[in-house]
């Protein structure tokens, strides 16, 4: 589904991805687990199209398509989702205006109609009682106000909304309560199927005793410096990170 | 030596103005001579002035003007009629009173009235009673030579909105209406302004607008200011209340390439309620500037301001609001906030919010911003799919959006919206 290649990029002239390389096909769900400031939620914002970063190197091909020719909305239009690991306030703006305008420019850039009112409202109920996101919420302004873990909970809402190929979710546990973590892991595994793909950046093992990955990567200082299976998680929530960063220095 | 100068531009400026002969000069000669005699002391304002600051006049004191009374036939109004909503309406042609095209009731709730139809002891009550004559230019030149008077007396609770509809047409003429509000004792008021212009070209329109909101009655006033090019508008609105009355403005501007609003409210009653909005939205090099007062002069009332804008391109925007509350006027409740959000690096706005408090059991608060567009915010839009442009878009109509849905009646609630495109 996705293949990074040697993907490099830079911030203010800091190079922060120094070669990054991974390769996710439909069906899978990775992880990516790393220190603080490995470069973990560059690489995410760089996958979403954030013009703050610059690429300074490598590809990155998305479904037969060479991504970082396309702007952040064009990504998000062709299935990519990033689930922030900070949701913005935007006061002014209702969830339901703001979701619906998301939905309908989606369509409308594949040349579908817009979505009918019905449907529209029977979708998002249907999706926030997945993330028993409450209903008074929806009509609230984007995010404003709302709790850590309902900002979180409304993102993944959002991706049940516009059900992406490629979901990737930068540190959705973080801030949360294991209530809200069961929430989160149970909204994303139910939207699993053979068809798409999810990323999980997380710092910590606990969120994937939920969220079960296929594989495990440690990513430090901007690249990924070890693969494995989901064992690999578990040892590095048994060790720290201190080994692997001796294995690398040494 | 540039005093005598200044004096003869004056008098230059003033005498173009005054050599029309038209009939209305020889009406209410009494009502006039005090602007008359101010204006032989007044000189144009300048930057140096406090109250001119960012706010060149040169553009308007410049040029010459002539009134000009235009054939009405071909007007049509349609375009600032509020679908669905009943109004009364007030139209006036570059600054005349087209009966014609007008709607005026005489019933029990409500009168509407050129000066003329006026008994002396009306215009005496009301005409210029808190209008600063002596040093704003501008409103002197209005007492001195407007074109037409209208006074609306509300007596009861008004059945429908009173629509005041100005149109312009011409060049480099000027028009000076004046309109005075009333509402009496226990009655209840919507004003609804607006504009239509077409062909206009240097044309200036000086506008005073004087409210007087007795015991217990209530005006709203909505003004939407959409102009064509060609527009220098002043517009000055002078507001005084009695116990127990409320007062609210709501000024809209959404186009206009060069505006002045100075609105002014003297709270000389206990109980009051006072509410100032607006919402402006400069691009080009347009130049919007809206100067508030709010006097709190009497105990136990509450005023509320809320000025919000946009500026693009190599426009400006001037934001000044001062609350004054005196001595005797304990328990107050007075906020008063100005947010700016800048589209572009050659936009400017000034905010200037200013506050004096005489009295020491008050409540008041006053605060001003400017900043950029919240760019993670577009990102985030975007994250999902919106593009830059409808992400722009959404956000300016949410930040503007704050002021609009202060509107009270529901179809120009609508109307308003659908004119910023906020829909």
């Amino acid at each position: 589904m996705i293949s990074i290649k040697n993907l490099h990029a830079s911030i203010d002239g800091k190079e922060i991805l120094k070669g990054i390389n991974l390769d996710v096909k439909a069906g899978e769900v990775h992880a990516i687990m790393g220190p603080n400031g490995s470069g973990k939620s560059t690489l995410s914002a760089v996958l979403a199209g954030n013009e703050d970063y610059e690429i300074t190197d490598g590809s990155v091909d998305f479904m037969g398509e060479d991504l970082l020719e396309f702007s952040t909305e064009e990504r998000s239009r062709m299935g990519i989702f990033l689930a922030f690991q900070y949701p913005i306030e935007i006061p002014g703006v209702s969830n339901m205006n703001f979701l619906r305008t998301a939905i309908n420019e989606t369509r409308e850039s594949k040349g579908e109609d817009p979505i009918a009112a019905k449907e529209f409202l029977a979708k998002v109920k249907e999706k926030s009682a997945l993330v028993e996101l409450d209903n008074s919420l929806l009509k609230r302004y984007v995010n404003e106000g709302f709790s850590g873990g309902e900002k979180k909970r409304n993102e993944i809402f959002q991706m049940a909304m516009l059900e992406p190929k490629l979901a990737i979710l930068d540190e959705t546990d973080s801030g949360l309560d294991i209530d809200a973590l069961k929430i989160v892991s149970h909204g994303v595994n139910t939207l699993k199927t053979k068809d798409n793909a999810t990323v999980v950046i997380t710092h910590y093992q606990r969120l994937l005793d939920h969220i079960v990955p296929d594989f495990v990567h440690v990513l430090y200082k901007g690249k990924i410096v070890k693969s494995g299976g989901k064992e690999l998680a578990l040892e590095l929530e048994e060790k720290g990170y201190d080994w692997i960063k001796e294995e690398i220095n040494a | 030596m540039s005093s005598t100068l200044t004096t003869n531009k004056v008098e230059e400026f003033v005498s173009h103005i005054a050599e029309n002969n038209l009939a209305v000069w020889n009406e209410l000669p009494n009502f006039r001579k005090s602007g008359v005699e101010a204006l032989k002391n007044l000189s144009f304002p300048t930057t140096k002035d406090e109250y001119w600051k960012y706010s060149r006049t040169t553009k308007i004191t410049k040029n010459q003007y002539k009134f000009d009374q235009i054939d009405s036939a071909n007007i049509n109004l349609d375009e600032v009629r509020v679908a669905g909503l009943d109004t009364y309406e007030i139209v006036m042609v570059n600054g005349f009173l087209n009966t014609e095209l007008s709607n005026l009731p005489k019933n029990d709730s409500i009168t509407i009235k050129s000066f003329e139809e006026c008994t002396t002891e009306e215009l005496t009550t009301y005409f210029s009673q808190n209008l600063d004559t002596i040093t704003n230019f501008f409103s002197a030149l209005n007492t001195a030579y407007f074109s037409e008077g209208i006074m609306v007396i509300a007596k009861g609770v008004c059945d429908k909105p009173v629509h005041l509809i100005h149109y312009s047409e011409g060049e480099s003429v000027i028009s000076q209406p004046r309109n005075i509000f009333v509402t009496e004792k226990n009655s209840e008021l919507s004003i609804i302004k607006s504009s239509i212009n077409k062909n206009t070209n240097n044309y200036f329109y000086n506008s005073v607008n004087e409210f007087f909101i007795g015991e217990n009655s209530h005006i709203n006033y909505y003004v939407i200011q959409n102009y064509e090019e060609g527009m220098n508008v002043m517009s000055t609105n002078v507001a005084t209340q009695e116990n127990n009355s409320t007062f609210s403005a709501f000024n809209y501007t959404l186009k206009g390439d060069w505006i002045r609003n100075n609105t002014n409210v003297f709270v000389k009653g206990e109980h009051c309620e006072s509410n100032l909005y607006g919402a402006y939205q400069p691009t080009g090099r347009e130049h919007i500037d809206n100067h508030t007062i709010m006097d709190h002069i009497m105990p136990n009332c509450e005023s509320n301001e809320h000025y919000k804008g946009t500026v693009g391109d190599k426009a400006t925007g001037v934001f000044n609001g001062k609350v004054f509350v005196r001595k005797d006027a304990q328990k107050i409740n007075a906020f008063q906030s100005n947010n700016n959000i800048l589209l572009s690096d050659d936009a400017t706005m000034n905010s200037k919010p200013e506050l004096e408090i005489y009295a020491d059991d008050v409540k008041c608060s006053h605060g001003s911003t400017s900043g950029q567009l919240d760019e993670e915010a577009v990102f985030y839009l975007q994250s999902r799919g919106l593009s830059k442009e409808s992400a722009t878009a959404l956000l300016i109509s949410a930040f503007l959006g704050e002021v609009v849905e202060k509107i009270k009646i529901p179809e120009l609630k609508e109307k308003v919206l659908e004119i910023y495109g906020m829909e």
